[in-house]
């Protein structure tokens, strides 16, 4: 997983700096936003911390002070790009693929594999050998809930059940 | 003998320089009018020429280069003729659709580069950081060269003042906002090209500018969008992204 494309920008060492213009500073927020989402995806991460290794660049010495971090994770939160997980604001949900998209792959490959009417646990759907293959195989577990919920809310999905045997119905 | 009159010198001289002013524009006259003759010659093989080769001037970087600059040494701008109505020249036709479209493609994609890099370099960025980004943007046309993006943004001038080319110290910067670098603005931005970045102290012991000076011009950077500040060195550094090129 090396190969993972740094923009120009990180090796850039005011990047690590929350610039004091307005103006800079949203492009910078959104570079860093960009670079965290491209980040996690490459490396299928659902979870994001603030304390995470990305923001420090050992190369150049140069580190993200925690409250821009923090800045840069809210704005993401505010974007629908993430999802601050608890109250402590310390790590969020990362939403390279929206709830709604994961809902949409999850649908499809209940639709083409004929599953309408069937009933399976959450931890089929993201750990089962039937979705070894999809994209959404290994899917965290908040996510894929969030993900459920949309299909919930479509009323093309009904949840039941409670604790670790959670389990849905498509129609 | 005596010298002539003051009065008379004045006169004789007009009257020898006015002979010499008349033969001298009768030579003019009659070797531009075979230059003329030699250029239009020229002119109307050059138009033969990227005829026959309109499929290369648009596909080889270097071909078009050396043609470009065929143009204008013989005066013709083969840009000029893109946005001109009917009635102009062959030029027009021929090279309107062929070269100058192509060079519109150009500037159409160079003006996307400065937009999408303005919030992050304050609308000023070297011709070879625009060139490189083209060209490693995929599926986007053919390979361009600095000097293509160069001609391209010529091309822009008859929309106003909103694109240009300046020359900071060694670098081609293409400037797309409406705002002219001030005269401490431009040392300092050639300073950051030559050495990365600058701090307070560096400005002060090279250039010998009193304290508020330095001050003024940082801050007018600053809230231009043209410099960041890394507050993580000993001292505070400003860099600009302007010369970030990806190698």
């Amino acid at each position: 997983m090396a190969d993972f494309q740094y923009p120009a920008l990180y090796s850039f060492p005011p990047f690590f700096t929350r610039q004091p213009n307005a103006t800079t500073w949203s492009t910078q927020q959104s570079a860093w936003s960009a670079l965290i989402l491209a980040y996690c995806e490459r490396h299928r991460l659902f979870k994001f911390s603030v304390g995470h290794e990305l923001f420090t660049n050992t190369e150049l010495s140069r580190r993200l002070p925690t409250p821009a971090a923090i800045e840069v994770m809210e704005a993401m939160v505010k974007q629908g790009k993430a999802e601050w997980i608890g109250p402590e604001k310390q790590e969020i949900l990362v939403y390279w693929k929206t709830p709604r998209d994961w809902a949409n792959a999850v649908y499809d490959w209940i639709d083409t594999t004929g599953q309408k009417g069937g009933v399976l646990t959450l931890y089929e759907i993201a750990w089962g050998q039937l979705t070894a293959s999809t994209e959404f195989h290994g899917l965290d577990e908040t996510v894929l809930r969030r993900a459920l919920d949309v299909l919930v809310e479509r009323g093309v999905a009904k949840i039941f059940g409670s604790g670790d045997e959670l389990g849905v119905k498509f129609f | 003998m005596h010298k002539p009159a003051g009065l008379s010198l004045l006169l004789r001289d007009s009257r020898s320089s006015a002979s010499f002013q008349s033969h001298g524009s009768r030579l003019r006259s009659s070797q531009s009018s075979t230059l003329q003759t030699q250029l239009s010659v020229f002119q109307s093989l050059l138009l033969q020429f990227s005829k026959t080769h309109a499929k290369d001037i648009r596909s080889h970087p270097e071909f078009r280069t050396e043609f470009a600059r065929m143009c204008q040494a013989l005066g013709v701008d083969p840009l000029a003729s893109t946005g001109s109505k009917k009635g102009s020249s062959l030029w027009a036709e021929m090279l309107g659709e062929e070269v100058g479209g192509w060079y519109f493609g150009v500037a159409v994609r160079v003006v996307e580069v400065c937009r999408a890099t303005r919030g992050e370099n304050g609308g000023l960025i070297s011709v070879a950081e625009v060139t490189a980004r083209l060209n490693s943007a995929k599926g986007q046309g053919e390979m361009v060269t600095e000097d293509d993006v160069l001609r391209a943004v010529g091309s822009l001038k008859p929309l106003g003042e909103g694109f240009r080319t300046l020359e900071l110290g060694r670098l081609m910067m293409i400037r797309s906002v409406p705002k002219e670098l001030g005269g401490d603005q431009r040392v300092v931005m050639e300073a950051i090209q030559v050495l990365g970045f600058v701090t307070h102290s560096m400005l002060l012991d090279n250039l010998r500018w009193d304290e508020a000076r330095v001050k003024t011009v940082i801050d007018d950077l600053l809230s231009d969008s043209l410099v960041w500040v890394d507050e993580q060195a000993q001292e505070t550094e400003y860099w600009t992204p302007a010369f970030i090129s990806k190698t």
